[in-house]
């Protein structure tokens, strides 16, 4: 059957030409942030590059205590391109995190959350969450040494929630302890639960910039250019960009392979210089700043409390920054704004370096 | 459509009949969903077994790791002798710590903290001490215990 064919066949049964105007008419902002909207079509890139080399690591590895560690030291070393793929779904997952966090902070200092994209704001937060439960529970998949003693503090961490921290924490380890049981409880999170909400929430969050177009900056309304078509114009620089970060994950993958350290072990001590993953830097110097005890209340209780707050904060800034969802200037927010953006920062690279 | 003497319509009936259906079913389902994702805890052993012959004939100022339900004890040899046991996961954010015999105290990676020879935190984030045992011994049994825990055997 030709293509002109096929086309005609379709076309008398759905309304193609619909579609393909609706798709000619969406058009693109102008102006001297425009930069970032490539931020979140980057991401949306590197999610479903995470989906297909997931799938495929998905057909080898082992998920229980006895065999985990040791399928996937047989992927690396056993499997055709076994290797290429382990360490291209590791820097995958490390660019769609920073990816995610440039994406989260231009909109949180652009102010793109203002109404009447609430829920916009509101979405991407929740697939912001998904994606870190996402790297903490891919990364426990590995079973060595590190990932189990992070998976200890971190849902330990949890613990210290007042009112439902033990019902949290015993949620996600399947238990009284980290155990393989909580191996089990995270594979599954980590290839059926959290895929299927990130499609739900992703695809909900994508039909609702559909609807409201992209966001200009309060300060840029009057300074726009004429907005560009998106195909095939900006859809082609997506290309571009999604070509050349493709290659940053690849070249990454072959020069820097991730390691695997020591088979997990509930008895051995836990390994010196333990860090945990970079995105939970910033929790984790913070966590230092507090005593064991402040005014004979636990100190990590505290910590977790003040964390937890400014985390929900963050998550409903929208509707705390009433003056930008009239339309006027916000400059509080933008400090707000500010603060949590060389916060998080800073404490990463102090993290980093000590 | 309303009945003469009915206080509500027909409509209003039959939405209040089926949504109240869907939502006794929706919550029942739920619970179900609920009650089998949350996991049974189990509690932490209130006291272990272990054979005298393998722990006794350490070394001074040494520990040796047994399993405290999945949790990490230490049976631990001081310089001078006298043996003591401990539960050897930190009390800041739970992660194991290990004896440095150097320095006669216990240190745990994951935040830095100190405890002293007898388990008092007292370097780093950790707000309490390590939690110490009861050491029992029986025949040849080593029997460790939560403290004022009363352990009875099972008659053999």
């Amino acid at each position: 059957m030709s293509c002109r064919r096929l086309k005609d066949w379709f076309g008398e049964r759905y309304d193609i030409e619909g579609l393909g105007s609706l798709a000619r008419s969406k058009t693109v902002p102008s102006h001297r942030f425009d930069a970032w909207y490539f931020a979140g079509g980057l991401t949306l890139f590197l999610f479903v590059f995470q989906f297909i080399t997931g799938m495929a690591l998905a057909l080898y590895y082992v998920p229980h205590a006895e065999h985990a560690h040791k399928s996937i030291i047989d992927i690396v070393t056993k499997l055709n391109m076994g290797w290429l793929f382990r360490s291209l779904h590791h820097w995958g997952a490390q660019l769609a995190i920073l990816v995610l966090f440039v994406h989260v902070f231009s909109a949180l200092l652009l102010k793109a959350y203002r109404k009447p994209r609430e829920l916009v704001w509101l979405t991407g937060f929740v697939m912001l969450a998904v994606s870190i439960f996402f790297g903490l529970s891919g990364y426990f998949l590995l079973w060595d040494e590190r990932a189990f003693a992070a998976v200890r503090v971190a849902t330990g961490g949890a613990g210290n929630l007042p009112l439902v921290g033990w019902l949290i924490k015993g949620f996600l380890r399947g238990g009284l302890d980290v155990t393989g049981e909580t191996l089990t409880r995270f594979y599954a999170f980590h290839v059926s639960i959290l895929p299927l909400v990130t499609i739900a929430v992703t695809g909900l969050h994508i039909l609702l910039v559909q609807l409201h177009g992209m966001s200009v900056p309060l300060s840029q309304e009057e300074k726009q250019g004429r907005p560009k078509p998106f195909f095939p114009n900006l859809f082609y620089k997506d290309l571009i960009v999604w070509l050349v970060c493709l290659g940053v994950v690849v070249t990454l993958a072959v020069l820097l392979p991730p390691e695997i350290g020591r088979k997990a072990d509930p008895l051995a001590p836990a390994p010196e210089n333990i860090k945990p993953e970079w995105y939970f830097l910033f929790l984790f110097q913070t966590l230092k700043l507090f005593p064991g005890e402040i005014l004979g209340m636990n100190g990590e209780t505290i910590a977790i409390v003040i964390i937890s707050a400014a985390i929900l904060f963050f998550f409903l800034i929208p509707f705390f920054d009433r003056r930008s969802a009239t339309g006027r200037k916000s400059p509080l927010f933008t400090w707000i704004g500010v603060f949590y953006l060389v916060y998080f920062a800073v404490m990463t690279v102090i993290g980093f370096l000590t | 459509m309303k009945l003469d003497h009915s206080l509500v319509t027909r409509r209003i009936f039959l939405n209040t009949l089926f949504g109240g259906w869907i939502a006794a079913v929706a919550s029942g389902v739920l619970w179900a969903l609920l009650k089998f994702a949350f996991p049974t805890l189990g509690k932490e052993p209130d006291f272990v077994i272990l054979r005298k012959t393998d722990f006794e004939g350490i070394p001074p100022n040494s520990v040796k790791p047994f399993a405290w339900g999945g949790k990490l004890g230490l049976y631990f040899k001081k310089e001078n002798g006298t043996v003591q046991a401990l539960k050897g996961v930190c009390t800041h954010m739970e992660c194991n710590v290990t004896y440095k015999p150097d320095e006669k105290k216990f240190y745990c990676a994951c935040h830095k903290g100190w405890f002293d020879e007898n388990g008092r935190n007292i370097g780093g984030p950790p707000p309490k001490p390590l939690e110490v045992f009861d050491i029992t011994v029986e025949g040849d049994k080593l029997i460790i215990a939560k403290k004022g825990v009363k352990v009875e055997l099972p008659k053999a």
